[in-house]
């Protein structure tokens, strides 16, 4: 574990990390000695830009999570069966070993009623009642994206909705992978330490420390010139984001290391501020997200 | 003998709708389509910093989300009155283009196929109630394969997308002036090497496997047709040297195309939870406030219109408002012309990376207006998106967003006309109504986005009954 965990921090290693830990849960499970366990992916109150970010993921791939990894029983977003059907499989599962991922947060202005996700015997089957009843039972809940983790975009001021984070209606330890979205390697990842050694490794925020261990500002590829004050006026321009607002410096995660979309590229490399999407208080203690003068006031 | 039909959730959408038909004879004699999430961004967006929304506005929709970087990025530049550079625009556009591949590729595969093609179904997420697939093994199976390598393409859709805009969902790039970064030659060739791949799968399998389940399934080119009313607020057009590759504003109504005036949309409220001094709004007049008291209301969607009457938008739209295919409007044309723009789009974006400058930097350092206010209309993946904004005191005062389906799966208005998805549904023939596979096809050839279209603020939802009733 602490070998692969080095091996993560170099920036070449990146790819191969993930891929190491579902190969090794791969042949645990073809040897017989893993089970495949039933997932629930849920969309709650949110976007759904979850579920895409993990159709986003390559190596491993949605098509490996489904065939080999997880028995995949429920997603709004992909599942054939509809309607009552659909909601038989959630109910069906409640009685086996299952890992309950939970994208969106939880409304629960009049008892949840205006997120219905489904029905189930006629009766509304709100967010609020589906996350309770499943996340009870599930032996891992994995909360995943910003929404999820600590309420996100969908409990911004002055949060109409009032949304929550899932852990607000959990008694119980709900592992957090905030980001708006939340990269599909820090699920899948979390997901293979959960099948390889049941309790993936987590910081004082429930944050697997694999992913999350360190700020962006430490391993900002312009962390140089911060460091001889050398920054940017406006977007595009190839320098520190500082005083655009940047947030890297209060953000926890790998986003320069690993990048996005197939490692193709990150926000920083963009050339704008990191938004702090992944740190807890995303969006409303994160902004302003664009700002042309955070310092420029005091200098005056 | 009547029934009452009620499917929820729909899934294959993004977010969560529930279908109500009642049923009389096999036939559907009325439909209601709701929306089943609120969250409340326009009431969320108040007070921000107006830069803000570009980042902010995308979290409306995870599967659309440039969509909404866009339409906001043209309504704060039409409010501060700033002219894009046609570069700028080509950039943008670009990330635009790759936004609509990785919406269509998604659609296609994974939220429509596995209504007409059997999925391996060992898997519990395959698994379904009815047995209408009609294919051979053979097809069906090619399909499958299909199926599984499209998740590929719409991946290296947002990798290209991601090649400009940082990331996906939720781009960076998307800003006024046209975008935050430049196209040095390496981020090109890279997007245009991932193109000409996604290219030649559209070619080669997108297209046969649609036309291959249209053969199968003759039927749904009689059924989901509705009213035949057409709207695009135009994309990809009006470039200065390039002229329009896709389509201009235009409308279709009583078989006539004709000129989109953006003076002629309101939203009506009579048939939805809202209540204020009028029945029917502008886009820039207040917002209604929420009322759940209404005996006539039904759902949180409002009915946008456009001189007071429902309208289709999306691929099919724009497919037949261009010229570019006039087959029909039912469910089977829907999914067909979706295909079809996929094409069109690999086409258009070709041209404009064709014409881009390499290097250029579009961005500046821009002041917020003390008072304005704007407008930013654009056609998207899922069709018409206006976003209206006001500032007051450097700060969003008022925002307002009237999603393409909102249009397509609106409320009845004031004269009692279905919303669009209603009326598609109404007098189809339902083969087993204990299996009414024709409900959600017909309303998933709409592409609906629900995170979309109750991004509204609401406060409650009503307990209804759900069952078949003799």
């Amino acid at each position: 574990m602490d070998g692969l965990l080095s091996v993560c921090h170099g920036y070449e290693a990146k790819q191969r990390i993930v891929r190491n830990l579902i190969d090794k849960v791969m042949d645990e499970i073809n040897e017989g000695t893993l089970l495949k366990k039933n997932l629930i992916w849920l969309e709650l109150t949110g976007c759904s830009g979850n579920i895409i970010s993990l159709l986003n993921g390559a190596n491993p791939d949605f098509k490996y999570l489904m065939t080999k990894m997880a028995n995949l029983v429920y997603s709004n977003s992909l599942m054939t069966a509809e309607g009552e059907d659909a909601v038989s499989h959630l109910v069906n599962v409640m009685n086996t070993d299952f890992i309950l991922a939970v994208e969106g947060a939880v409304a629960t202005k009049n008892n949840g009623l205006y997120n219905v996700i489904g029905k189930w015997r006629g009766e509304p089957l709100t967010a609020l009642k589906a996350v309770k009843m499943l996340g009870e039972k599930a032996q891992h809940v994995m909360a995943i994206g910003a929404c999820a983790t600590h309420g996100g975009v969908s409990a911004a001021h002055p949060n109409p909705a009032k949304c929550v984070s899932v852990q607000s209606v959990l008694k119980r330890k709900v592992i957090k992978l905030p980001g708006c979205p939340c990269h599909p390697d820090w699920f899948m990842g979390t997901l293979a330490e959960i099948l390889l050694y049941d309790a993936p490794k987590l910081d004082a925020k429930d944050r697997p420390v694999l992913f999350y261990s360190t700020l962006i500002h430490d391993r900002c590829p312009r962390r140089s010139f911060f460091d001889k004050g050398i920054f940017a006026k406006k977007l595009g321009d190839h320098t520190c984001m500082f005083k655009l607002g940047c947030r890297g410096p209060v953000t926890r995660t790998d986003c320069p290391v690993r990048q996005w979309n197939k490692y193709v590229n990150w926000p920083v490399e963009d050339d704008t501020p990191c938004i702090g999407c992944a740190q807890f208080g995303f969006p409303d203690l994160m902004e302003p997200f664009i700002s042309y003068d955070t310092t420029r006031k005091e200098r005056e | 003998m009547t029934k009452k039909i009620v499917i929820n959730p729909v899934t294959r959408i993004s977010g969560f709708m529930e279908i109500e038909a009642i049923i009389e004879n096999n036939k559907i004699m009325d439909a209601k389509t709701e929306g089943l999430l609120y969250r409340g961004f326009e009431k969320m967006l108040m007070g921000r910093n107006p830069f803000d929304a570009v980042y902010f506005t995308q979290r409306i929709c995870g599967i659309c989300s440039t969509a909404h970087s866009m339409a906001s990025t043209i309504a704060l530049e039409d409010a501060m009155k700033f002219i894009p550079t046609e570069q700028g625009r080509y950039l943008r556009d670009i990330i635009h283009g790759c936004e609509f591949l990785q919406n269509h590729l998604r659609h296609f595969y994974q939220y429509t196929i596995p209504d007409f093609v059997r999925l391996p179904n060992n898997y519990p997420l395959y698994t379904t109630e009815h047995d209408d697939f009609r294919m051979p093994s053979k097809i069906n199976d090619l399909i499958v394969s299909h199926y599984f390598e499209s998740l590929e393409m719409s991946r290296s859709a947002h990798e290209m997308l991601a090649v400009l805009g940082g990331k996906a969902p939720h781009n960076h790039g998307v800003f006024i002036g046209g975008i935050s970064t430049q196209a040095t030659t390496d981020k090109i060739i890279k997007i245009k090497s991932i193109l000409h791949t996604i290219s030649e799968f559209i070619e080669e399998k997108m297209m046969p496997d649609v036309y291959k389940i249209s053969e199968y399934y003759q039927d749904y080119f009689q059924n989901g047709c509705g009213y035949n009313n057409l709207l695009s607020y135009g994309c990809f057009n009006d470039y200065k040297d390039l002229g329009t590759l896709y389509i201009d504003p235009s409308i279709n109504l009583d078989g006539k195309v004709l000129p989109f005036k953006s003076e002629r949309i309101s939203e009506e409220i009579e048939h939805s939870w809202y209540s204020g001094e009028q029945k029917s709004y502008k886009p820039l007049e207040r917002l209604p406030e929420e009322d759940m008291n209404k005996p006539k209301a039904y759902s949180w969607i409002k009915a946008p219109r456009y001189e007071n009457v429902p309208f289709e938008t999306g691929p099919l739209a724009r497919q037949w408002l261009s010229g570019a295919y006039r087959n029909g409007i039912s469910t089977m044309d829907r999914t067909i012309a979706r295909v079809l723009e996929a094409r069109k789009i690999v086409q258009v974006m070709e041209i404009l990376i064709k014409n881009l400058i390499p290097n250029i930097s579009v961005q500046s350092e821009y002041k917020v207006p003390q008072k304005a206010q704007g407008a930013g209309l654009i056609d998207t993946t899922r069709g018409a998106l206006g976003h209206w904004i006001k500032i007051g005191d450097q700060k969003i005062s008022f925002y307002q967003i009237i999603t393409p389906s909102a249009w397509n799966l609106s409320t009845q208005s004031c004269e009692n006309m279905k919303g669009t998805a209603e009326q598609a549904l109404i007098g189809t023939v339902i083969q087993d109504s204990d299996n009414p596979v024709e409900l959600g096809r017909i309303i998933r050839s709409f592409d609906p986005c629900i995170s979309c279209a109750t991004h509204v603020y609401s406060d409650r939802k009503p307990v209804k009954i759900m069952k078949v009733v003799p």
